[in-house]
């Protein structure tokens, strides 16, 4: 009996092709998956440092308008050397911390650590923070609260356009949505020229420590508004209501300590603050050549007759130069700690 | 088994074993021309990603001292710096001055730290930085020291094109300066 001889060479063959192939998709798959563990460490750190952007754009954009960092530095409870020593409120998977920057003391700021945390991994930043050269909140008008609709039953026009640093038209407490709907909301009443950014939410008005302020200063009473003639750019203080029944001039900053009723015409160049709020009555006006501060927000805000809010530099670093005004903080620089 | 049988096997053998080897080359030539291509892929990255943070923390000057961020800025380069350690100088020999070159030559992108030139990329194609104003206009290269100040950010194109692979890597970023106001 004729015994059948094995052959194995296909197999051989077939096997060897089968290790060839399967080493050359290991190397494969290995290669796939490094670059999806890379792209997704890159992903993880994008979101992350995404975050630490908008955690520090929060924080700075929710600190108070003022002179200086001092009272931040303290905390709550008004001490330094204590726990509470520059915490910040901050957005969730967010912490915030502020610390005195090193080296000399002007210009003031501070420097914010933030920590920001997605899953299990978290980074760091530091950020400068210092006032914004420009007093104010970066609007034409600053307000305590945001508007209510139906303020202005006459006309008003605000021109914050500038080639070189335009304004926003409005400054509040308030979602930017709000604000943009508010000023929609006013139709033809409101006038907001080209150029002009859109409203911008800031905080408020610190108009009790400028009260302060003022009443420390030199300062004029209503006489500054004049009748006729050139008026004297002069810090001006009025307790209580004050009313324009007839035609009037003034320039540098007037701090009306109640509400300002205009019923007649009122120019001025510089800084108008009225912690009641303002009433233009109809058949009246009123030219401002600088911004318009209010302590309150709503109703507060009437105008029936004719307003012109328009963007002047000068006229506002000229009230500056009378008596430092307030400023919104602002991000000057960062580092990424890691 | 007769002869003819014998070499129609060996034929049939021969033409597996060589469609067999010829796919195991092709196989192979694909894994490194992968291999390349994700390298080269990285790398570029990588440049993007350290060029984002060098212009990130660019301008850092915590004392006040009055540092400019961009101190040089040309079409195949830039220098930046930052007081890292807020002592209110930048030091010339530390990570507080840093310079980005395109070298055409070499066809290499460094990152120069003081007088240490670091390869960040090597079979550089194409390297270009391009600089933009507020509104994102280009302000043209090599940029005035008197213009420095209107730059708000930095773009970087970049195209690698190492051996064994037919299309480049390619990498473009803009990178917003934060200028203090």
């Amino acid at each position: 009996m004729r015994r059948r001889r094995r052959r194995g060479g296909a197999l051989v063959a077939a096997l060897a092709t089968l290790a060839f192939s399967a080493a050359l998709g290991a190397a494969l798959a290995d290669l796939a998956r490094t670059e999806l563990r890379l792209g997704a460490e890159r992903r993880m750190t994008a979101r992350l440092l995404g975050a630490l952007d908008a955690c520090v754009a929060d924080v700075t954009g929710a600190l108070p308008a003022g002179w200086d960092f001092a009272a931040l530095l303290a905390g709550a409870d008004g001490t330094l050397g204590s726990a509470d020593d520059g915490m910040l409120a901050a957005p969730a998977d967010c912490t915030a911390v502020a610390r005195a920057a090193p080296g000399g003391p002007v210009p003031d700021r501070i420097v914010i650590r933030a920590e920001a945390r997605i899953g299990g991994a978290r980074r760091h930043l530091d950020a400068l923070v210092r006032r914004a050269p420009e007093p104010g909140a970066g609007g034409l008008l600053w307000l305590s609260a945001p508007p209510e609709a139906g303020a202005f039953a006459g006309t008003a026009t605000i021109d914050g356009g500038d080639p070189d640093a335009p304004l926003a038209s409005l400054a509040a407490p308030a979602d930017p949505d709000a604000l943009d709907a508010w000023i929609a909301g006013e139709g033809t009443h409101l006038d907001v020229s080209p150029g002009t950014l859109a409203p911008v939410t800031g905080p408020v008005p610190p108009l009790d420590d400028l009260r302060t302020r003022v009443l420390a200063a030199p300062h004029a009473g209503s006489e500054a508004l004049v009748a006729s003639g050139a008026p004297a750019a002069v810090v001006a203080y009025v307790a209580g209501d004050l009313d324009v029944a007839d035609a009037r001039a003034g320039a540098g900053l007037l701090f009306v300590d109640g509400r300002l009723d205009v019923g007649g015409t009122l120019e001025f160049h510089g800084v108008i603050v009225a912690t009641g709020g303002i009433r233009v009555a109809s058949g009246a006006g009123l030219t401002l050549d600088g911004e318009l501060w209010l302590g309150v927000g709503g109703s507060a805000l009437t105008v029936e007759g004719a307003l012109v809010l328009r963007r002047a530099p000068g006229a506002v670093a000229a009230a500056d130069a009378l008596l430092p005004l307030p400023r919104r903080a602002v991000v000057a620089g960062a580092r990424d700690v890691g | 088994m007769t002869l003819v049988e014998l070499l129609v096997g060996t034929v049939l053998g021969l033409a597996v074993l060589a469609a067999l080897t010829s796919a195991v080359a092709v196989a192979g030539r694909m894994l490194v021309a992968a291999g390349t291509r994700a390298e080269g892929e990285d790398t570029a990255q990588l440049a993007m990603e350290a060029l984002r943070f060098d212009v990130r923390r660019a301008g850092w000057d915590p004392a006040a001292a009055g540092h400019a961020a961009l101190v040089d800025a040309r079409a195949d380069g830039l220098a930046l710096a930052a007081d890292l350690d807020g002592d209110g100088g930048v030091a010339t020999d530390s990570e507080e001055s840093v310079a980005w070159r395109c070298a055409t030559a070499s066809r290499r992108l460094s990152r120069i730290v003081g007088l240490q030139s670091l390869p960040l990329a090597d079979h550089v194609i194409g390297c270009v930085f391009r600089y933009l104003d507020h509104d994102g206009a280009a302000v043209a290269a090599p940029v005035a020291a008197g213009d420095l100040t209107r730059v708000r950010a930095v773009e970087l194109s970049l195209l690698l094109l190492p051996p064994g692979i037919s299309h480049p890597a390619s990498r473009s970023l803009i990178a917003a300066l934060r200028v203090t106001p």
